[in-house]
């Protein structure tokens, strides 16, 4: 049997509690961390109170290229890029660091949820890795963005540079609206 | 404002400047140079500077930090937003992202 490195462990879990603390689903932790699955599970219940969430991740492209998604992740990989280059940070440490600039960035309170999850981000680096999703600068504001790869990029303009007429204009939206117009 | 008073607050921002980079990269390194847009060979010089060290070179007549829009495009289309701030922001950090931070030359 393998001599298990109880430092080793200890790290692991140290990785484990800090991705579920950011949101992380199961699979991903499973990718990342050399963790039993049982382990996991319980940890996350202990962390969260409730069990993980069950079924298949997001596995779709397209979801990133919608304008406000497409706005919060490009934002996303770009510090994550600039991290890599700049910072000396690599791989899972890496998504982490990018993420938690993001989440200030974005400034949201911790019971809010925001438009890019954890999981999404890990996604979505997977799919730049994989070549399936590239950044392009936008030709107005130079700006890089996520597009598809495949894609006819050329003049390529970027969601805030050229907004979409129904951009930004949910059902969600409007009932924020109506209830803001109602109080005042 | 008088000569005299430009110069001491000079070397008050470049005091402050430097106490808060200090902090922001002992706090949280990789966040806090892609936040101050220095390389991290500069980031981990800052971290080791003493406090009498950090003084000193606070102590100059010259501004120690420089401004990151150097692109009079980028910088126009920043200020003459009129859509709503997180947008704004969010394009901020990308155009920020891309410029490639100071290094030691």
């Amino acid at each position: 049997m393998v001599k298990k490195s109880v430092v080793e462990e200890a790290e692991q879990i140290r990785l484990a509690i800090d991705l579920i603390n950011l949101g992380a689903r199961l699979q991903l932790l499973e990718a990342q961390t050399t963790l039993s699955r049982e382990r996991l599970i319980r940890l996350y219940k202990e962390l969260r109170g409730v069990s993980p969430p069950k079924g298949m991740l997001p596995f779709s492209t397209d979801w990133f290229l919608t304008w406000q998604p497409n706005i919060h992740s490009s934002m996303f990989l770009n510090i994550y890029e600039f991290l890599v280059e700049y910072a000396g940070v690599s791989g899972i440490q890496a998504v982490m660091a990018a993420y938690r600039v993001y989440l200030e960035q974005i400034g949201k309170g911790p019971d809010d949820e925001p438009v890019l999850s954890l999981t999404r981000a890990w996604t979505l680096i997977r799919f730049v890795e994989s070549n399936m999703l590239k950044l392009m600068p936008c030709s107005c504001c130079g700006g890089k963005f996520i597009v598809d790869s495949y894609d006819l990029n050329e003049n390529f303009r970027c969601g805030i540079c050229h907004v979409p007429s129904r951009a930004g204009k949910t059902k969600r939206a409007r009932e924020e609206q109506e209830l803001s117009s109602g109080v005042a | 404002m008088s000569n005299e008073s430009i110069l001491s607050e000079i070397r008050d921002i470049n005091l402050n400047y430097l106490m808060l980079a200090q902090q922001m990269i002992r706090h949280d390194k990789p966040a806090a140079i892609f936040r101050l847009g220095i390389s991290e060979d500069v980031a981990n010089l800052i971290a080791s500077l003493s406090n009498s060290q950090l003084t000193k070179l606070a102590n100059s007549q010259m501004m120690l930090a420089r401004f990151r829009f150097d692109d009079c495009s980028i910088l126009n289309m920043l200020t003459s937003y009129n859509k709503d701030r997180t947008l704004t922001n969010a394009h901020a950090v990308v155009l920020m992202a891309n410029q490639p931070v100071e290094a030691i030359a």
